[in-house]
C-alpha cells in the first residue's frame, strides 16, 4: 500500500492535496461568473499575490518537517519590509536596502532558533512571544503609518522589474521567484544531505543526535530560512504595492501553516514534501480567490481556511493510523 | 548544589510571592508615574475593575486549561460568536436571562468542539484552536456582514445590573471575577477533579495509567473556557450596548500571557488559581496603566511579548534545575 | 563458543564516577570488554547500566575516571568521538526515525554525497541492501519506511547500520524488549553473526534468558556499583539469577 518513505517527493499525502487542487481548479473554472477564475487577468493577478505568502510558506514547510513552528512570521515580514523602507529613506540604494532587509530576516530567524534550542520550550510559545514583541517594536517605530517608497523605486527601474515585473504582458516575475525558491528548497529537502538531517531531526531528534547530527544547528538554520524568506516576501510585496504598510503579513502565520497542512506536512515533524507544500499553497490561494470571485464575502473565506486546516490535519492523522 | 539555587527556583515557580509582588509594584509604579496620578483616580479604578476585568475572567479559564496541558487560541473567536448569538436571540425578543443561558451553552459547545478535535483527532491544541479561531470569527463575520449592531439590554434592568452594575462602589464584574476565581480555585486546589487536572498536565501517561480519564478532564477544561468566553461576551455586550465583530481580537495571546505571568508552566502540570488570578489582573493593569500614562498601545505588544519570553526563560531554567 | 585469544581488552573503563545533580549514578565502576567478546550487562533500573554505556558512547561525560580503547587513553566527548573509535550503539526505540526509509536511516548523519552535498541515492540504496543481506535480513526495498518493519527487522536495520560503519564494538541497549519470541530469535541470530565477525558486543538487559545464550561474560550492576563479573563457563543460569537478585538486595 504505502511502500515509499515519507521523505519522498511524491507521497500519498501529496496525492490528496493534488486531488483537492485539481478539483478546486475545475470547480472554480466552471462555476465562477463568466469563468472569470481562469481568465488571464485573474491568473496574472494570482501570480502576483500568491508568492507573497507562498515564499514564506515554503520555509514554514521546511521548519515543520524539522519539527518546529514559527508564529512570528506575521511580525518578521512587515518588520523587514520596514527596515527596507527605512534604508531607502536613509539613502541606501534599493539593492543595499534589500540586502539589509534580508540580513535582518536572517537575524530574526536566528534569534527564534536560538531561543528554541537553548530553552527547549515549545516553539509556538516562543514565537508567540517574539511575534508580539516585534509587532510592538514595529508599531512603535513605524507609528503604524504606511510609507510610500515609490520615489525610491521608480516604476521602470531594474530593481523593480527584477523583483516584481512581468515577462511579456502577463507573466509575473514573482511567480518565477516562487517556483525558483520551491525548486531550490525542494532539492535541499529531498536530495541533499542536509534535507536528510531535517527529516531525521523532525522525526526522531534523539536518534538524529545519537547519529551525530547537530539538531540544534539544523533547527536554527531552518528558522533562519524562514526569516530570510519573510524578508524577501516583505520587500517583494512592498515594491509591488509601492509602499510599506504595517498590516503586511497579517494572518500569515495561520495561512502558512494551513497551506503546509493542506500539503500533507505533519504537525509532529518528519513528514512533508516540498511538492506538497507548493500544492498546498496553491490550493489555499485558489480556495481564497475562487470563493471571493464567487461573491462569498471575504470574511467567510477565513472560516473556510480554518475548516480546511482542521479537515486536512484530521484526514492525514486518520490515514496514518489506518496504515499502521 | 547551593541553597541559593534552590531558593531562586522556588521563587520562580511559586506564584504567590512572585506574582503578587509584581502586582503591587505595578500598581505603585503606575500610581506614582501616571500624569496627575490618574491611575489611582477612583474613576480609573472603576474602569479597571469593570472593563479591565472582563478579560481577566476569561483568562482564568485559559489558565486552568494550560495547567491540564492544553492551549486555546480561539477564545476571542468563541467570544465574538457567542456575542453574535446573544444579539440574535435578543433581537428575536427572547428574555435576556434565557438568552444568556443559551449562549453559555453555545460557549460550552464550542469548547467541546475544540476538545474533541484535540483529543480524538490527536492534534496539538494550538493547531486545533488556530483553526477554530479562524473558523468561528470568519463565520461570525459572514453572518453579521462585519457590521456593528445595537443591543440595548437596558429594557431589563435586572439583567443589566447583574452583568454591568455596581454593588456599593464595586463594579459587578469584579465580584464575578472574584467569584469565578474562588470557585475554580476550590475545584483546582481542593477537589479531586483539580488533582486530575494537575496529573493530566504533568504526565498524561501516568495519569491514564492511574485510571484518570484524561480525555474527559481536557474536555471539561475546554468547556469551562468556552462558557467563560460566552459569559464575558454577554457581559461585554450589555456594557457596550452593541455588538461588534471585532470583539475579543487579540485576547488569546493576552490570555496566554496572563497565565504565564501567574506562574503557569508552559508544559502543563504547574500553576495555581492564585497565580492566574494575579496574572489576569496584571495584564489588565498593564493595559490600563499604559493608556493612562499616554503610552501608545503598541507598547503593550512589546510588554506582553517580553512577558511571554521571560516566562519561557524561567520555565527553561526551572526545567534545567529539575533535570540536574 | 568464542575464543578470546587476544589478551588486550578492547575497552577498559576505570573508576568511573557520575553525578546527576544530587544523584550519585555511578560509584567508581570498572568495566572491561575484550576484543570480539560479548558481555551481558545486567541489572535493575537505576543500576547505572545505561549511564555507563552512555558515557562510553559519548552521550554523557564521566565526572571522574578514565577510558582506554585498545589500551590508549581516550577522551570521549560526543557521540561522534565514540563512533570514530568504532563504538556504535543500538538504542531501543531511539535509534531509528520511523518515517524515514531504511536507506536514509542507515546513512543518517553519514550520508554519501555527490557534488555540493547532493545525496548519492544509488550508493545509499545499494550499500544498505548489502549491509542488510550480510546480517541475513532480506527486505524488499531500501525505500521502505522503517515504521512498516517488525520490531526484529528494525533491530536488524540498526545493527546493520553499526556493521556498515565497521564497528569494533556494538552496544545494544535492551535489544529484545517488546519483541515476539520469533523476533527475539532473529536478534540473537544477528548477534551470533556479529560474533562470527569478531565484533565485540555489550548486551544490556533485564532478561537473563536472552543474554545467557549468547554472552561470553556477565557483569552485574546495582545502585551504581559493579556487583559481579563472571565468565559464562564459571556460572549457570540459575546461579546467575540468584546473583542478580542478591545484588539487588544488598545495601
Amino acid at each position: 500500500m504505502k511502500n515509499s518513505s515519507e521523505s519522498k517527493f511524491f507521497t500519498y499525502r501529496v496525492i490528496n492535496t493534488l486531488i483537492m487542487f485539481i478539483a478546486l481548479v475545475i470547480v472554480f473554472s466552471l462555476f465562477t461568473p463568466r469563468n472569470i477564475f481562469i481568465s488571464v487577468r485573474n491568473l496574472a493577478s494570482l501570480g502576483k499575490l500568491v508568492p507573497d505568502l507562498g515564499v514564506v510558506a515554503l520555509g514554514i514547510g521546511i521548519l515543520m518537517v524539522c519539527g518546529e513552528f514559527d508564529l512570528s512570521i506575521s511580525s518578521t515580514l512587515p518588520l523587514c519590509s520596514y527596515i527596507f523602507a527605512s534604508a531607502l529613506f536613509g539613502g541606501l540604494s534599493p539593492v543595499w536596502g534589500f540586502v539589509l532587509a534580508l540580513l535582518s530576516g536572517l537575524a530574526l530567524g536566528f534569534i527564534n532558533g536560538l531561543i528554541v534550542v537553548k530553552t527547549r520550550m515549545p516553539s509556538f510559545i516562543i514565537t508567540l512571544g517574539t511575534m508580539m514583541f516585534w509587532k510592538g517594536i514595529l508599531y512603535v517605530w513605524s507609528r503604524m503609518m504606511p510609507t510610500s517608497i515609490r520615489t525610491f523605486i521608480p516604476t521602470d527601474s531594474l530593481f523593480q522589474k527584477v523583483l516584481t515585473g512581468s515577462i511579456g504582458p502577463f507573466f509575473p516575475v514573482q511567480t518565477i521567484w516562487f517556483v525558483a525558491f520551491a525548486i531550490v528548497l525542494g532539492i535541499i529537502l529531498h536530495f541533499h544531505r542536509f534535507g536528510n538531517w531535517i527529516y531525521a531531526t523532525g522525526d526522531n531528534q534523539e536518534a538524529a543526535r545519537a547519529m551525530g547530527i547537530n539538531t540544534n544547528l539544523v533547527k536554527i538554520i531552518c528558522f533562519m530560512i524562514v526569516g530570510v524568506l519573510c524578508a524577501f516576501a516583505g520587500c517583494m510585496q512592498s515594491v509591488r504595492l509601492g509602499s510599506f504598510a504595517a498590516t503586511q503579513g497579517v494572518g500569515s502565520e495561520l495561512r502558512a501553516m494551513a497551506a503546509c497542512v493542506i500539503g500533507g506536512t505533519s504537525l509532529r515533524g518528519g513528514i512533508g514534501s516540498m511538492m506538497g507544500v507548493f500544492l498546498g499553497i496553491l490550493t489555499l490561494h485558489i480556495l481564497d480567490n475562487g470563493l471571493v470571485l464567487m461573491r462569498v464575502p471575504v470574511f467567510g473565506v477565513n472560516a473556510f481556511i480554518g475548516l480546511a486546516t482542521i479537515f486536512f490535519v484530521l484526514l492525514n492523522s486518520y490515514l496514518d493510523r489506518k496504515i499502521k | 548544589m547551593s541553597v541559593t539555587r534552590v531558593k531562586l527556583r522556588d521563587f520562580l515557580v511559586t506564584p504567590s510571592t512572585n506574582v503578587y509582588l509584581v502586582l503591587v509594584i505595578l500598581v505603585l509604579v503606575f500610581s506614582v508615574f501616571s500624569p496627575q496620578y490618574r491611575f489611582s483616580d477612583p474613576d480609573n479604578i472603576e474602569i479597571l475593575l469593570s472593563i479591565g476585568l472582563e478579560f481577566s475572567i476569561l483568562a482564568l479559564g485559559v489558565g486552568l486549561l494550560m495547567i491540564c496541558g492544553e492551549f486555546d487560541l480561539s477564545v476571542g473567536s468563541i467570544l465574538v460568536f457567542s456575542a453574535y448569538v446573544f444579539l440574535k436571540l435578543f433581537e428575536t425578543g427572547i428574555n435576556p436571562f434565557l438568552s444568556l443561558l443559551i449562549v453559555l451553552g453555545v460557549g460550552a459547545l464550542l469548547g467541546l468542539t475544540n476538545a474533541l478535535i484535540t483529543v480524538k483527532g490527536q492534534i496539538p491544541s494550538f493547531v486545533t484552536t488556530l483553526g477554530t479561531m479562524m473558523f468561528w470569527r470568519g463565520f461570525t463575520l459572514l453572518l453579521s456582514g462585519g457590521k456593528q449592531s445595537p443591543c440595548d439590554v437596558s429594557i431589563s434592568p435586572a439583567f443589566l445590573t447583574m452583568l454591568n452594575g455596581k454593588i456599593g462602589n464595586i463594579p459587578v464584574q469584579t465580584i464575578w471575577f472574584v467569584a469565578f476565581a474562588i470557585i475554580l480555585g476550590i475545584i483546582l486546589h481542593f477537589h479531586r477533579f483539580g488533582n486530575w487536572i494537575y496529573a493530566t498536565g504533568d504526565n498524561q501517561e501516568a495519569a491514564r495509567a492511574m485510571g484518570i480519564n484524561t480525555n474527559l478532564v481536557k474536555i471539561i477544561c475546554f468547556m469551562i473556557v468556552g462558557v467563560l468566553c460566552a459569559f464575558v461576551a454577554c457581559s461585554q455586550i450589555s456594557r457596550t450596548a452593541c455588538f461588534t465583530s471585532r470583539a475579543g481580537e487579540g485576547w488569546e495571546f493576552k490570555a496566554v500571557a496572563a497565565s504565564v505571568i501567574g506562574g503557569t508552566s508552559l508544559l502543563g502540570g504547574i500553576g495555581s488559581m492564585g497565580g492566574i488570578f494575579a496574572g489576569a489582573l496584571i495584564i489588565s493593569i498593564i493595559e490600563n496603566g499604559l493608556v493612562v500614562m499616554r503610552i501608545p498601545y503598541s507598547w503593550t505588544y512589546v510588554v506582553f511579548g517580553l512577558v511571554i519570553l521571560f516566562s519561557v526563560f524561567s520555565n527553561a531554567f526551572v526545567q534545567k534545575q529539575s533535570r540536574g | 563458543m568464542n575464543e578470546n585469544q587476544n589478551r588486550q581488552p578492547l575497552v577498559r573503563m576505570v573508576n568511573i564516577h557520575k553525578w546527576f545533580g544530587r544523584v550519585y549514578a555511578l560509584r567508581g565502576v570498572d568495566f572491561e570488554v575484550g576484543q570480539g567478546e560479548t558481555v551481558g550487562l545486567i541489572g535493575d533500573n537505576g543500576a547505572g547500566k545505561s549511564t555507563l554505556i552512555k558515557i562510553l558512547s559519548g552521550y554523557h561525560r564521566a565526572d571522574r575516571g578514565e577510558i582506554y580503547f585498545e589500551e590508549h587513553k581516550v577522551n570521549i566527548t560526543s557521540p561522534r568521538d565514540s563512533r570514530r573509535l568504532g563504538i556504535e550503539t543500538v538504542y531501543q526505540e531511539q535509534a531509528l526515525a520511523g518515517d524515514l526509509s531504511i536507506a536514509r536511516n542507515i546513512f543518517m548523519g553519514r550520508e554519501p554525497v555527490k557534488n555540493l552535498g547532493i545525496l548519492d541515492r544509488k550508493k545509499m540504496d545499494e550499500e544498505s541492501m548489502k549491509a542488510l543481506e550480510e546480517l541475513g535480513l532480506h527486505l524488499k526495498s531500501p525505500n521502505l519506511p522503517v515504521k512498516t518493519l517488525s520490531g526484529g527487522e528494525r533491530q536488524g536495520v540498526a545493527i546493520s547500520r553499526a556493521l556498515l560503519f565497521e564497528a569494533k564494538l556494538i552496544i545494544m541497549d535492551e535489544p529484545t524488549v517488546a519483541l515476539s519470541v520469533k523476533e527475539v530469535r532473529e536478534v540473537l541470530e544477528f548477534i551470533r553473526k556479529l560474533q562470527k565477525e569478531r565484533i565485540a558486543v555489550i548486551f544490556i538487559t533485564h532478561n537473563l534468558y536472552h543474554v545467557f545464550d549468547v554472552a561470553d561474560r556477565f557483569v552485574v550492576m546495582a545502585r551504581g556499583k559493579k556487583m559481579a563479573d563472571v565468565k559464562k563457563e564459571e556460572i549457570s543460569l540459575d546461579e546467575l539469577s540468584e546473583l542478580v537478585v542478591k545484588s539487588a538486595l544488598v545495601e
